[in-house]
């Protein structure tokens, strides 16, 4: 900036500066000036004052001038009248309103336009006024006109005087005809609120912004002990009520304190509960009234619910009972919704499983508990729950520890309040430890079986053993007979033979006793020669007892005249046993069997048996132990006399068999007698007497047959081929099943009888060898020759698919009947053929078993109770051994059935179980081998009353 | 808008720049007063702001750095003039807080026409306060500067955050905390 452009700068400072003081100066000038103006003005007004009064005066005459003409124009009523009621003025509003005319109005009493009714209490209102001397008043009456019609007013009266004395009124009127009308109508429903609240059975209090009493109701007085009318409440203050009342509550300080604040809040309150010391319950809203934002007071409500609530807490007592009963129960309860979303756990559920309820509540049920292999079972469940059904099942559930426990569960469908089914309640009982103990005794059963079935197999073998070399013994000497022996050498034949049928029998003992001892013995009755069977006894044992000087004897005098009917076996064993004994205990004298008649009726006679001996005798002491089994008087009986010790327990137990009882009478030295009572029913039957065996060798031929004899024993090769060639058979002899099953494959056989116990290949095998597919013998009748008498053996025979049975030791013509039956020979009584449909149920394979039983009725039946009895329960085996994996046991479980399904004319399981093996074979799915497990069971279940049918019709067969 | 707000405006630019400056701004921008203004007297804000326009240009600053500037200034020409407010408080941020219901009051009993802003007490403790500037002339700035040098005439120390609530400016938030 150069000095001259900053002189100018300046010059132009200097000038702004000027003018801003002259601004200054200037606006400061206003200022004062306008000071002194005011205080000019003031002094003015001062001055002028009464200029101003004057000048005020005419103003208001102007004014009152106004106002006159403002009457005339307003729209209020406005009239005048004289202290005598005679109307000096009536504006024109009021003329209007009551449709009149000045003339009408000026100069008549007022009290011409007042209803009659209101005159009285009218013109009192404006005497009162006059003689009081009341400036201002207000009365509203109403007005009528000439023609009738008539309005309300509300009217302003005011007393004009003149000369200091009442001179004339001035009324000025509203028409509040509309206001009336809305009061009445106010009235009405004001009216009808009351009587309402009166009636109410709640207690209602009502009060205005100063808890002043509006209205109040009986209900509200009985509440709070209030003696007096709810009417004569009304106006009273509430303001200590709180206080006064407070005594009839249990907490009558919060009372109070809640009382205050709820007022103070002003804010509605909804169902507060109150106890009151008497019990009661009472339900308390407040409701405060406001109009347009102002609060005009409030309402009390108060409601008894002692008894609602009463109620409730019993419900809930009571549930609380029940819940706390079933809690108690060791049951655990859970509820889940339908989708199986966890609702509620109970406690005991909750400690059953290891969970906390706040765990399981809004988990999946089956999530949390369920093994995958039970998902199954709870489908099924879930839907019976939704169609309302309730149920019970066991099964496994997974512990929060991951082990799983066994619970009984009883479902029950949950319903909501329209009857739908919204969830389900499961009720668990923990049934682990009964699990496990019914696991352990599932085993010990197993075992115990196990046990059984081995010492089955033993007695079998062992009688095996036995009897095979017997059964050569005895057939030899039925041959030795046939040598035309010397009269000597038949006596000791007949010896021989007894002494082998004797030890037959005592073979049988053994046998005998332990189907005693397994219960399995059966009574056979059939018609029975008593005489004849104690005569043989008594025969055998004089042959018996050699060179010993004692007698045998059968002392009977009253011999039967009549048939009777019994178990000769079982007779023959108990007298055998008896008889044994007393033979050996006897070194001099005699022994033998004493018979007395005791009753005799139409259809049974009842003896009394003694078997008595003149031996050693028995110490009183020891009658109990001689029927324990393996017992013996004393050690040196059993040294000197040998024995088993168990043949007095086998008579007890076979006469208990037949209702009986054993008694024992003995002196030491003297001799024993065994006493036993014994009922027989009578018979008409007569008893055909055995075919002897003499002459067989002239009666049959058989020289157009060929036979297969499979058997390993020398001896019984030797007998039996004896017997064949006297029958002029021809046959072709195995030693073992290998060569049998060879020569089966060479050539057709009319008949093979087959050894059950072989080395290498047994009868079994052999058999289900030669009844393969190919074989020339598929249908060749085989015969098996069984040891065994157990019935076991022969049901296994069946089953390989042997057609009959013979019990070694077997006589001759026993073997020559059964070759006659199967080849149809001789005049042995074979079933005729029956057509399979007259046999069998329709539903049942009827070619196939036309082809296998070809109308033999009776073999058929026992097949079918075979079938039925003993291998059914068979099929329960298919399902645990699945579970085990068993692969190797299910499918000869399969294969064994199989045949057997064959034989009843199951065809269609005969399939499914030949499915089931090549599945096994070819390593199919579990799920696949359990699906085929289910359709064999089903079969099963399917047929089941097809068989039974059967059976009833085959019974009926002759 | 009062005189006393130009004049000091006027006083701060030539303290710094010398009446150069000043001659310079009132020449530019054209006010229509001609930049005679006297301190009793009431001018049009629109020259307030020409003003500021002019010496923002010619300073290369920012009209809001100018304005927190003035705000700063203008305090000491209130504490000079007008000590009586100061002296009822004993902190500032009483006397912050009592601006809009005690001053302000007192300013229009003064200066009937006057336009102030309106300072709204959004929290006040002895420790915080919180508080709307809304004016149309949009000067928060300028009460930004008088509120530090309040807090520095107390000889406080306390932090200032200002944040505006409207894109305009005409809306902004102060808060006021002191440090211990």
């Amino acid at each position: 900036m150069n000095p001259t452009q900053e002189i100018e700068a300046l010059k132009r400072r200097i000038e702004r500066e000027i003018h801003a003081r002259k601004e200054a100066e200037k606006i400061l000038e206003e200022k004062s000036s306008a000071l002194y103006q005011a205080n000019v003005q003031l002094k003015e007004l001062n001055e002028n004052l009464e200029e101003k009064i004057q000048q005020r005066t005419l103003e208001l005459e102007e004014s009152e001038r106004k106002f006159r003409s403002i009457i005339n124009e307003a729209p209020d009523i406005i009239y005048k009248f004289n202290t005598e009621g005679i109307i000096q003025f009536a504006n024109p509003v009021l003329l209007k309103k009551l449709d009149l005319n000045e003339e009408d109005v000026v100069g008549a009493s007022l009290l011409d336009f007042i209803p009659e009714d209101w005159q009285e209490v009218t013109w009192a209102f404006y005497q009162q006024m006059i003689s009081l001397n009341e400036s201002e008043t207000y009365f509203e009456f109403p007005l009528v006109g000439k023609k009738g019609n008539w309005i309300w007013v509300g009217q302003n009266a005011m007393l004009i005087h003149r000369d200091g004395k009442v001179d004339r009124i001035s009324g000025v009127a509203r028409d509040i005809t509309e206001k009336k009308e809305a009061e009445k109508t106010i009235k009405t429903t004001q009216l009808r609120f009351t009587t309402l609240i009166s009636n109410m059975q709640s207690g209602i209090l009502v009060e205005d912004e100063n808890r002043n009493i509006v209205l109040t109701n009986q209900k509200f007085c009985d509440f709070f002990n209030i003696p007096i009318s709810p009417s004569w409440l009304t106006g009273r203050s509430c303001a200590d009520s709180a206080e006064q009342s407070k005594h009839l509550f249990k907490n009558p300080e919060e009372f109070v304190s809640r009382i205050d604040q709820i007022l103070q809040l002003k804010e509605l309150v909804n169902k507060e509960e109150l106890e009151m010391v008497d019990g009661k319950i009472l339900l308390r809203d407040y409701v405060p009234i406001f109009a347009d934002g102002t609060y005009l007071g409030h309402l009390w409500q108060y409601q008894d619910v002692t008894f609602e609530r009463q109620a409730q807490s019993m419900i809930a007592a009571s549930e609380e009972k029940y819940r706390g009963i079933i809690e108690n129960m060791e049951l655990g309860l859970m509820e889940v919704r339908n989708d199986e979303t966890i609702i509620r756990a109970y406690k005991r559920f909750c400690e059953m499983t290891g969970y906390t309820e706040e765990e399981l509540i809004g988990k999946n049920a089956l999530e949390v508990f369920l093994p995958d292999e039970y998902l199954e079972t709870i489908k099924k469940q879930s839907n019976e729950r939704q169609q309302g059904v309730a149920g019970v099942y066991e099964m496994q559930i997974k512990h929060k520890s991951g082990d799983l426990i066994w619970v009984l569960i009883s479902g029950a469908p949950i319903y909501d309040s329209t009857g739908k089914v919204i969830g389900s309640i499961g009720i668990h009982y923990n049934i682990t430890e009964q699990k496990k103990l019914q696991i352990d005794l599932e085993n010990a059963r197993k075992e115990a079986e196990a046990a059984k079935e081995a010492e089955k197999q033993f007695l079998a073998n062992m009688s095996h053993e036995i009897r095979t070399p017997l059964n050569a013994i005895i057939g030899m000497s039925h041959l030795l007979a046939d040598t035309n022996p010397t009269q000597e050498q038949e006596s000791y034949l007949d010896i021989l033979k007894n002494s082998g049928d004797l030890l037959q029998t005592l073979i049988s003992d053994i046998l005998d006793f332990s189907k005693i001892q397994s219960g399995k013995l059966e009574l056979n009755k059939r018609p029975l020669d008593l005489e004849k069977m104690l005569q043989n006894l008594i025969k055998t044992f004089n042959l018996k007892k050699g060179k010993k000087e004692i007698e045998v004897v059968l002392n009977w005098e009253d011999r039967p005249c009549c048939f009777l009917e019994g178990d000769e076996l079982i007779l023959n064993q108990i007298f055998m046993n008896l008889l044994g004994n007393a033979e050996k205990f006897t070194e001099k004298g005699s022994f033998g069997i004493q018979v007395e008649k005791l009753k005799e009726e139409d259809d049974f006679v009842s003896y009394e048996f003694g078997v008595f001996d003149t031996g050693l005798g028995i110490p009183e002491n020891k009658y109990e132990d001689i029927f324990t089994n393996f017992r013996q008087v004393n050690a040196d009986t059993k040294r000197k006399y040998g024995g088993t010790g168990l043949g007095l327990p086998i008579v007890k137990h076979l006469l208990e068999l037949l209702n009986s009882k054993i008694e024992v009478k003995s002196k030491v030295g003297e001799g024993t007698e065994f006493i036993f009572q014994l009922t027989f029913p009578k018979t008409k039957t007569a008893i055909v007497p055995e075919k002897v065996s003499d002459g067989i060798s002239n009666v049959y031929s058989l020289s157009d047959v060929h036979l297969l004899v499979v058997e390993d024993n020398p001896m019984n090769q030797t007998y039996i081929s004896t017997l064949l060639k006297k029958w002029y058979a021809s046959f072709d002899m195995a030693s073992n099943g290998v060569e049998g099953f060879e020569l089966a494959k060479s050539r057709k056989y009319d008949l093979i009888l087959m050894d059950m116990q072989m080395p290498e290949m047994d009868g079994y095998e052999t058999t289900s060898a030669i009844r393969e597919k190919d074989n020339l013998n598929t249908n060749t009748p085989i015969i098996a020759l069984t040891a065994s008498a157990f019935v076991t053996q022969k049901e296994l025979a069946f089953e390989s698919g042997m057609n009959d049975f013979l019990s070694k030791p077997f006589k001759p013509d026993q073997l020559l009947s059964k070759i006659q039956k199967w080849l149809n020979l001789g005049s042995q009584d074979r079933n005729s053929n029956l057509p399979a449909e007259k046999l069998f149920h329709k539903n049942l394979d009827l070619n196939l078993l036309n082809e296998l039983y070809e109308g033999d009725s009776e073999y058929a039946l026992t097949m079918f109770e075979i079938f039925l009895n003993d291998q059914v329960k068979d099929f329960e085996q298919f399902r645990p051994l699945a579970e085990q994996q068993k692969l190797e046991d299910l499918s000869k479980l399969a294969h064994r059935l199989k045949s057997s399904a064959s034989m009843v004319g199951m065809s269609e399981l005969h399939s499914i179980l030949e499915k089931l093996e090549s599945e096994i074979r070819n390593n199919a799915s579990k799920q696949s081998i359990d699906l085929t497990i289910q359709s064999a069971l089903n079969n099963l279940q399917e047929n089941l009353p097809h068989l039974q049918t059967t059976i009833e019709n085959l019974k009926q067969m002759p | 808008m009062k005189g006393m707000v130009f004049t000091s405006l006027l006083e701060m630019i030539e303290n710094e720049y010398g009446y150069e400056m000043v001659d310079k701004i009132i020449t530019e921008s054209g006010v229509s007063s001609n930049g005679v203004y006297t301190s009793v007297g009431t001018y049009d804000f629109k020259e307030m702001q020409q003003l500021l326009i002019s010496f923002g240009k010619n300073t290369r600053q920012d009209i809001d750095e100018i304005l927190h500037k003035f705000g700063r200034y203008f305090f000491q020409v209130m504490t000079s003039n007008y000590a009586a407010f100061f002296q009822g408080h004993q902190s500032a941020l009483t006397f912050l807080a009592s601006i809009d219901s005690v001053i302000h009051v007192e300013v229009y009993k003064l200066y009937p026409e006057a336009q102030l802003p309106k300072f709204e007490i959004i929290e006040h403790t002895p420790e915080r306060l919180e508080m709307n500037y809304s004016s149309g002339r949009k000067m928060a700035s300028f009460a930004f500067g008088l509120i530090e040098k309040t807090v520095e005439f107390y000889k406080e120390e306390c932090s200032i955050k200002m944040k505006n609530l409207t894109e305009e400016g005409d809306v902004v938030n102060f808060i006021i905390k002191k440090i211990v």
